[in-house]
């Protein structure tokens, strides 16, 4: 053990109530940290999950015309704006597409939607629906439709071609439980008939309080499409790399496609604010207890004055002086830190077991959190940051203090 | 002369304090002290001698002249360099003990050992130890600081002074704040430690009796030293 550190460590045990009070702070900081970035990313995780697990990570969808600009000469008219892109509703050649996107490597599962908007009649209860005409093992590889049925079977709907399975909000909307029936408009003013198989919940309100799930040829005569699908879903194994896949499936099949991040980019915007938010909420807090460390670090430097000076008349340097309140600073945040971090944890775990009933944008019956070791790495890196600073003032005055003149003024 | 010289000093001048109120606290004093030899430097308030003993301990940098120590001419040295032969080559013992209250007797001594780290935490242990038991404090090891009388903390000073076995001991006022009867003993300490081991003692101060035990007395004034007289030799302050 180096000196300034054997110094640093009886000076700060001596203090205890100080040293008490200073922990507390960065405590609390890292520990209230770690547990809000939990909550906040939980829900925005539970977000992503869901609207991956039921659209699906990649889109592809109308195609457009090319527009060939790497061959066309740039206009005198410097302010001339750039040709808009034409599109044509529907997929084409879809089986040619799925065919070609299984042979990437970031692909696990594709499959064709074609959605269209009607009404939907049950009862004197009416509204207007979104139906996905799936291919039922297609979509069962692509999404986890199988994991949100909460009532009825999927089976059952996948050997009924006039089966559908609704949202559970558009369920209870259109007061129908499985084995009842309901009507959907078509655009020519026909009124289909349809019996509810499955009830699927996904998680997210604006889904399930609209879909509806029919199959690809029935939805196809019904909505009087001409193209079997108005969609490609696309499961990924990395969904973080689907922008990139995006960009290269626009200009391999010219069709128009989104990633889940550009399909949900509003959203996943509130959800960064929210983070941010609360961590910069935090972080104040964090900062907040570096200034009370600055404090009990000052006032230990006016207060050891006497032993400043007699520790440099004994040889130790000027960098030896500031490192007995570095070393101070370093043991608070990192004792500190070290036990933040099992308060965040033991947050985390009690915040994750409160009832709560959110059954609007998101659907929980509990805070939804989520266990991330960087969570408490950048917790710990904050606190270090704002303790240093904290301390480095103090130390560098400590240093600077001039023996003789404190010796002269206690000797004469 | 009773041997190697330890500490010289020559032509020191030293100016405190800033334009008006700038003294000239040091005239050109010039001053050897060796091995195994006490060295008194008496004088009223005011006339420079803690000047010259703060310059002499590396802790103060003289204006003009040049201080040496052993046979090593100290000038123009970093912050570090004057540290490290601060810690190697002097003790220091002050009128007020300044030990760090809350370390135990034990833990002051070891202090400068800890800063040279030549020894391990065994090894200056026992060494703190034996400087201990050789003031007489061996049964205090383990009090603090603060648990000790006036005279038992000075003994501590004087361990610690000796913990990195320095060639000079500088002491300002070492018995100023202790009855006749702990500045007797204090000081006859000092002086048996002094000749056994051969260090150079230089210190300061106002007490007839301990300066007239010294081998040299120097007596200083407006900055300078106006005599010299070895030991038995009456003295005018």
């Amino acid at each position: 053990m180096t000196a300034p550190l054997y110094i640093a460590l009886r000076f700060a045990t001596h203090r205890k109530r100080a040293l008490f009070l200073s922990l507390v702070g960065v405590v609390f900081g890292v520990g209230i940290f770690i547990c809000t970035q939990a909550q906040t990313q939980g829900f925005a995780q539970f977000f992503i999950d869901s609207t991956i697990g039921s659209n699906g990570a990649l889109t592809l969808r109308s195609r457009f015309r090319p527009r060939y600009e790497g061959l066309v000469i740039p206009s005198k008219n410097v302010n001339a704006l750039p040709e808009r892109r034409n599109f044509f509703e529907g997929v084409h050649n879809v089986s040619e597409i799925m065919r070609v996107s299984r042979q990437f490597s970031n692909v696990v599962a594709c499959s064709p939607v074609l959605r269209g908007n009607v009404s939907a009649r049950s009862g004197f209860e009416m509204t207007t629906v979104e139906l996905f005409g799936i291919d039922p093992p297609a979509h069962l590889r692509t999404t986890d439709l199988a994991k949100q049925i909460i009532d009825g079977k999927f089976d059952d709907f996948t050997n009924n071609t006039s089966a559908v399975i609704l949202g559970y909000k558009l369920a209870d909307q259109l007061e129908v439980g499985c084995g009842d029936s309901i009507q959907l408009l078509s655009p020519s003013g026909e009124y289909w008939r349809f019996t509810v198989a499955a009830i699927a919940r996904s998680g997210i309100g604006t889904i399930d309080s609209t879909r509806v799930y029919a199959q690809t040829r029935v939805s196809q005569r019904l909505l009087k499409k001409p193209y079997e699908a108005s969609m490609i879903i696309y499961k990924l194994r990395d969904p973080n790399r689907a922008p990139e896949l995006a960009t290269h499936f626009e200009t391999l099949f010219q069709h128009a496609s989104d990633s889940w991040q550009e399909r949900e980019e509003s959203t996943l915007q509130l959800f960064i604010m929210l983070r941010l938010s609360a961590a910069i909420t935090v972080s104040l807090m964090i900062l907040l207890a570096g200034f009370g460390i600055f404090n009990v670090l000052t006032m230990s430097v006016l207060s050891k004055i006497r032993e400043i000076a007699i520790l440099r008349s004994m040889g130790y340097r000027q960098v030896d002086i500031s490192a007995i309140f570095l070393w101070q600073g370093a043991l608070i945040a990192t004792v500190g830190s070290l036990i933040g971090c099992l308060l965040g944890a033991l947050l985390t775990g009690i915040v994750s077991k409160v009832p709560i009933h959110i059954h609007g944008l998101l659907y929980t019956d509990h805070f939804l959190v989520v266990w991330d070791w960087r969570h408490y790495f950048w917790a710990t890196v904050l606190a270090g940051v704002a303790v240093f600073i904290a301390s480095y003032v103090p130390a560098r005055r400590a240093a600077q203090l001039q023996p003789v003149e404190t010796l002269r003024g206690s000797s004469l | 002369m009773k041997g190697e010289i330890s500490l010289s000093c020559r032509q020191l001048e030293r100016y405190l304090g800033e334009a008006e109120e700038r003294v000239h606290a040091l005239r050109g004093v010039s001053l050897d002290v060796e091995a195994g030899s006490l060295h008194a430097v008496v004088g009223p308030s005011g006339c420079g001698k803690s000047t010259l003993l703060y310059i002499l301990g590396l802790l103060d940098v003289p204006d003009a002249g040049s201080v040496e120590i052993g046979s090593t001419l100290i000038a123009g040295l970093s912050d570090q360099e004057l540290a490290r032969r601060r810690n190697q080559l002097i003790g220091f013992i002050f009128q007020f003990h300044f030990l760090m209250e809350d370390f135990t007797a034990h833990e002051n001594v070891m202090i400068p050992m800890r800063r040279l780290g030549q020894l391990n935490e065994e090894e200056m242990g026992q060494r703190a130890a034996s400087l201990l038991e050789s003031v007489d404090l061996g049964d205090k090891l383990r009090r603090q600081g603060r648990h000790l009388s006036g005279g038992e903390q000075q003994r501590v000073a004087i361990a610690r002074a000796l913990a990195n076995d320095p060639q000079v001991i500088l002491a300002d006022e070492p018995t100023g704040n202790l009855d006749t009867n702990n500045s007797q003993r204090a000081f006859e300490l000092l002086a048996n430690i002094v000749r056994e081991r051969e260090k150079a003692l230089l210190l300061v101060t106002h007490n007839r009796f301990i300066a007239d035990s010294c081998d040299w007395v120097h007596e200083m004034k407006d900055g300078r030293i106006i005599a010299s007289h070895p030991h038995g030799e009456r003295i005018s302050v």
